[in-house]
């Protein structure tokens, strides 16, 4: 191949060997690059100097070479900024509903930027023309932003996607050949960057991650969750880069060529970094850099190159390893005009002579594309889970059907209560959290994008964005930190047409039902037609069998009572026919019988026998968590039956139940394994006793008093005392009047003291609260009584909440209803909240010095706007002269006092 | 696994000098060993030359504000230190030296005065990583008792990784014949927090060890710590931390000094 010809770059990528160039910060140090300094300035002020570092990449023999534009995005570079028409591709491109369209035409651009990153490719490319290597692609750098995400974070996803998408529209506008994104460290921010990219370009999109010596990202993720979800938004490579030297890359490297099916890309850096004398140094030199180089492209990897600390000779080294004679003599660039070269480019003749001499005697190594491995694979910020090699169990519990407390939790946005459910699925042993939020009355479309966020913020189990709403769908699977369940698609061609696109552009493993516009088949020989045709049409828009799971409808069988055989034939021909994965809504089998979950718990043995991978129950249930674990041992799916043992070794049934019952509700700390291993009632409440409150609040009660049990902080026993108190005859009312709240105010009044200490305090609470649980199910229909409604919020630009959460708790024992409004909440948002719901009181929680500004701005607004509320304020810096300065009607120096303040406020 | 001292915990958790009863002790072991499960510690340090420049020719004499320093064990003993009141009236800005380290223009009284003497100083950046963060959001759904705890113990667990990498600096600069003086945060004194934004850049701390900033210049995850450690060659009793070197110190509920002065 000539010089001067470049291909089509995804016509080479994955097919034969492909180098990347080396690292650009130390070279650039070298040339007097100060530490604080940005280097994309260089674009503009010392283009020479990014033209040589460039040039010495190509005249080493790399295919790829990066823009000088790692750090260069909105945030770094923020200059003025203009509202331009955004050239949307993304929208007609995907077909979707467009929530990206909605954004198009009205995109920031900021000046500098465009100047830097337009001079960075046409640096590359002055560079590519000076070295005669027009064969070489130009890669669009794009590194992090340097924030983390919402909700651990302060920068909102939407914002990352719009931060990436704006170079990415310069970039390609200005003749990049492809995107790469790279030393990606957290894997939301990855998907940010990668949907932008997409968005914003038809260019193809490389992505490297950064891990760290245990394998994972910064932020928890692990190769095979990291690979899951960049493989399902269609990425066209993946690989790892910087954070550690070839060797230590070795084993992340393995593991990726076990999961990836998409060409792997690695780039380490040049050995583990050192410091010497304030600079960073780096100890692997070019000859040992190119033997690990040789050894890694050995073991399935498509394309390599370097990182900080590697030069061009780290480079020229790997390329001559690799690629060996035939392939160097090609990328020779020894004919590069030396008079069109800088000074600098006078040696690399010299060089380019020693890649024919070296590579005369390198036998180099064989080219092997990587391989498709099928799995069926979803993840979560940090875990993954495969489906197919035993039976996983997918939570039921967050849906509001057939569940009064629940819709009542979602018409009142009590976001607390949905997350409650999902963490007590988790200690159950829940594998995987279908997510279903739909209420006529609701806007789905934003509830889901909460309940997402919030979930995945504290839970490691992957999600299942289970609605009937395409608009709830999409916006759950692009704010979803990983590869969703998708639940689900039918055989219907309105359907199809509505979900597939979304689990093309977002990837996804998809529910498949097997029904289509006439109903639902009745033999299995018509669910198997549906499946195929479900199968084929996902073939069409390049969905692979692997990301589809059918669901072969369980019906009661109360009504027909052939409807199992029916159900279970299904199973066992998409498993034996179509070679394909399985999922059943479980106890649907067995809807309007009596004692529903022996019938569950049998059917539930069967369908796993007849190969069923998913099953969508109660993971609280523990009829069906018996099959399942008594199922994994007899089929060798349960190593030494330590699950098993695990679950049942302490406990005899009978006795089991009752744990259950106490531990219902508790969400225990240890995280379920994914194994199978965790999770027992059992064991997570045997785990809450230990880890929560202390061994005997889970214990019965063994005849404490309400009184004593919220006094000692006793969260389980408070409830049993409750519910024996009811059980004789006690009015609710004076329950909480003569037992509950006397024992609250003897706990506070010894807070105020200073003879009782916060845990002990908010232990209390946490006992009175389970009390009243108890309370509010004999009252179920009473309308609540609250005091009043107050507005909590951490404000702006501060983002520890743990004051304001236990301020909350402490409120809401004393009947108090709270308009959480979380934290990092702009000023505007609390005043429009309160003038809506007509709030009489504000408390405002603020951590930091710096943070007391936007307090101050939040008081001012609140005056202005809605003069008849009162403030009250707490936080680390807060002093009552402090408070008196910003204007608050009241300080709190402790949660106690905000109490205080609220019943003085609401008595006048 | 990062050595704690329990009475820490319970010093945040406001227990002063209190043991807390039975029960809050095994939540407390309970939290440190859920902990010591899901921290990721992670650290930096490099060695920067400081420069002081007088604005205002004359200022700042020698003789004039020395160190305070307390028992090398930072414990409350205050017999190494001089009485605040013998300390001489404060200055003007324009009086203060600018200390330039790695790029940064820092004016400020209780951070050049920690420095006095020194020519080179570490930057160090410290993390416990997002595990503690996660952990907190979580126990706040369910148990806040549990989220308090978790919250201080790893208060104190991210304090004690500080003084592990502190030692780490402290061994590197003995073996060049220095010493250390006690280390000193953005936000300390009147060493202003927005100096945050330098310290991520200077030490590439996104890149190296995941911390990043807040658009107000909180580090996330939020256990995390940055300092400046001088070095002199002059010997000085190396305190690792503490209380004794802040000046919000008096205000602080936290402060170890209050122990002294319970009931103010």
């Amino acid at each position: 191949m000539a010089n001067g010809i470049r291909k089509p770059f995804l016509e080479r990528l994955g097919k034969e060997w492909l180098f990347f160039d080396g690292g650009t910060g130390t070279i650039l140090q070298e040339k007097g690059l100060k530490g604080g300094e940005l280097p994309e300035r260089w674009n503009l002020t010392r283009p020479e100097d990014i033209i040589d570092l460039h040039c010495g990449y190509l005249q080493a023999g790399c295919d790829i070479f990066n823009t000088n534009t790692f750090g260069a995005n909105a945030l770094k570079f923020p200059g003025p900024a203009v509202t331009v028409e955004k050239a949307g591709v993304s929208a007609e491109k995907e077909g979707t509903t467009g929530i990206d369209a909605n954004m198009a035409g009205g995109a920031q651009e900021h000046g500098e930027l465009r100047q830097i990153v337009e001079a960075a490719v046409a640096l590359a490319k002055e560079a590519r023309r000076r070295s005669r290597r027009e064969d070489a692609y130009i890669a669009l750098d794009i590194g992090p932003t340097g924030r983390l995400l919402e909700p651990l974070g302060d920068l909102p996803f939407e914002k990352a996607v719009e931060i990436f998408g704006e170079v990415v529209r310069i970039g390609a506008a200005a003749g990049a050949d492809l995107v790469l994104i790279e030393t990606m460290s957290d894997s939301y921010e990855s998907k940010a960057a990668v949907l932008a990219a997409k968005e914003n370009c038809n260019l193809p999109v490389l992505i490297t991650n950064v891990y760290d010596s245990s394998g994972k990202l910064l932020t928890g993720g692990t190769v095979d969750s990291t690979v899951a979800m960049l493989e399902g938004l269609r990425v066209d490579g993946l690989g790892v880069n910087c954070g550690m030297g070839p060797e230590q890359m070795i084993p992340i490297v393995k593991r990726m060529t076990e999961v990836a099916s998409v060409p792997i890309l690695v780039n380490p850096n040049a050995g583990l970094p050192r410091s010497e004398k304030g600079r960073t140094v780096y100890d692997v030199d070019p000859d040992s850099f190119a033997d690990w180089m040789k050894k890694i492209a050995g073991m399935g990897v498509q394309a390599v190159g370097g990182c900080c600390g590697t030069t061009p000779e780290h480079i020229r080294k790997t390329v001559q390893a690799v690629r060996g004679c035939a392939g160097a003599e090609e990328k020779s660039c020894a004919d590069a005009d030396k008079k069109t070269c800088t000074a600098a480019d006078e040696k690399t003749g010299a060089e380019a002579e020693g890649i024919r001499e070296g590579t005369m005697a390198s036998k180099g190594v064989p080219f092997v594309p990587n391989t498709k491995k099928k799995l069926t694979v979803v993840s979560s910020f940090s875990r993954a889970v495969e489906i197919g090699r035993k039976p996983v169990i997918i939570g039921e519990r967050i849906n509001p059907t057939g569940k009064k407390k629940f819709k009542e939790a979602l018409r009142e946005n009590n976001i607390e209560y949905i997350l409650t459910e999902g963490l007590n699925q988790e200690d159950s042993g829940a594998h995987i959290l279908d997510v279903n939020v739909g209420l006529p009355e609701i806007d789905e479309p934003q509830m889901m994008a909460t309940v997402v966020s919030r979930l995945q913020s504290i839970l490691p189990l992957p999600l299942q964005i289970d609605t009937s709403d395409p608009i709830a769908m999409e916006r759950g699977m692009r704010l979803y930190n990983g590869k969703p369940m998708v639940n689900s698609v039918n055989g219907k061609k309105e359907s199809m047409e509505a979900v597939f696109p979304l689990v093309r552009k977002y990837g996804g493993v998809v529910v498949g039902l097997v029904l289509d516009e006439d109903g639902i088949p009745e033999t299995a020989d018509g669910r198997i037609a549906v499946a195929k045709k479900i199968y084929e049409a996902a073939d069409r828009y390049g969905i692979p069998r692997e990301d589809i799971v059918i669901d072969g409808l369980a019906m009661t069988i109360s009504s027909d009572t052939k409807s199992a055989l029916t159900t279970l034939e299904t199973l066992r021909r998409v498993r034996d026919e179509l070679h394909g994965h399985t999922i059943l809504g479980v106890s649907n089998i067995s809807f309007g019988l009596p004692q529903r979950s022996i019938i569950n718990a049998h059917f539930l043995t069967m369908a796993m026998q007849m190969g069923l991978s998913c099953a969508i129950m109660n993971p609280g249930n523990e009829d069906m968590m018996c099959a399942y674990r008594a199922f994994l041992a007899l089929s060798d799916l349960d190593p030494q039956c330590m699950g098993y043992i695990g679950a049942y070794a302490n406990a005899q049934r009978t006795t089991v139940t009752a744990a259950a019952k106490t531990g219902a509700g508790v969400a225990a700390a240890g995280s379920a394994d994914a194994a199978g291993s965790g999770g027992f009632k059992a064991s997570a409440a045997e785990k809450a006793g230990e880890g929560m409150t202390g061994g005997s609040s889970h214990q019965p009660s063994a005849g404490m008093s309400l009184g004593d049990s919220i006094r000692r902080g006793m969260a389980g026993s408070a409830a049993d005392a409750a519910r024996a108190l009811l059980e004789a005859g006690t009015p609710a009312l004076s329950l909480i009047n003569e037992e509950l709240i006397p024992a609250l105010d003897f706990v506070g009044k010894g807070f105020e003291k200073g003879t009782i200490f916060l845990p002990q305090l908010l232990m209390s609470a946490e006992a009175a609260k389970a009390a009243f649980e108890v309370v509010k199910e004999t009252m179920q229909d009473e309308k609540q009584e609250t005091k009043g409604r107050i507005i909590l919020a951490t404000v702006k630009g501060d983002i520890h909440d743990i004051g304001k959460n236990i301020v909350k708790v402490m409120l809401e024992n004393y009947s108090f209803e709270i308009l959480d409004l979380g934290k990092d909440v702009a000023p505007e948002t609390i005043v429009e909240t309160a003038i809506s719901e007509n709030i009489s009181l504000v408390g405002l929680s603020a951590l930091m010095t710096t943070t007391v500004v936007s307090m101050e701005e939040t008081i001012r607004l609140l005056r202005e706007q809605k003069p008849d509320t009162k403030v009250v304020v707490g936080g680390a810096v807060m002093t009552q002269e402090y408070a008196d300065s910003i204007g608050a009607d009241c300080y709190a120096p402790d949660a106690m006092a905000t109490v205080h303040f609220a019943e003085e406020v609401f008595a006048s | 696994m990062i050595k704690v001292d329990k009475k820490e915990i319970y010093r945040y958790l406001g227990y002063r000098r209190n043991i807390p009863d039975a029960e809050v002790c095994r939540m407390v072991d309970s939290c440190l060993e859920q902990l010591q499960r899901e921290v990721t510690p992670r650290y930096i340090f490099r060695k920067y030359p400081v420069e002081s420049v007088y604005t205002v020719p004359g200022a700042f004499a020698e003789e004039e504000d020395p160190l305070l320093y307390s028992s090398p064990e930072g414990g409350t003993e205050r017999s190494g230190q001089r009485k605040r009141g013998a300390r001489p009236g404060r200055r003007t800005e324009a009086e203060l030296p600018m200390l330039r380290i790695a790029g940064m223009e820092i004016r400020s009284r209780s951070l050049s005065r920690n420095l006095r003497g020194c020519e080179n100083v570490y930057l160090m950046a410290a993390t416990l990583g997002i595990g503690p963060d996660r952990l907190i959001a979580r126990a706040s759904v369910t148990h806040m008792s549990r989220a308090v705890t978790l919250q201080a113990a790893a208060a104190a667990m991210i304090e004690s990784w500080c003084d592990e990498v502190n030692q780490k600096i402290i061994r590197e600069a003995s073996e060049q014949g220095f010493y250390c003086r006690p280390r000193f945060s953005p936000g300390y004194g009147d060493f202003p927090l927005e100096y945050q934004q330098d310290f991520a850049q200077i030490l590439r701390m996104q890149k190296e060890i995941g911390v990043s900033l807040t658009e107000s210049f909180l580090m996330i995850p939020t256990k995390s710590v940055t300092a400046v450690i001088g070095i002199t060659g002059d010997r000085q009793d190396c305190v690792l931390h503490g209380c004794e070197v802040c000046e919000q110190a008096p205000h602080c509920a936290f402060s170890r000094n209050r122990l002294e002065t319970d009931g103010e």
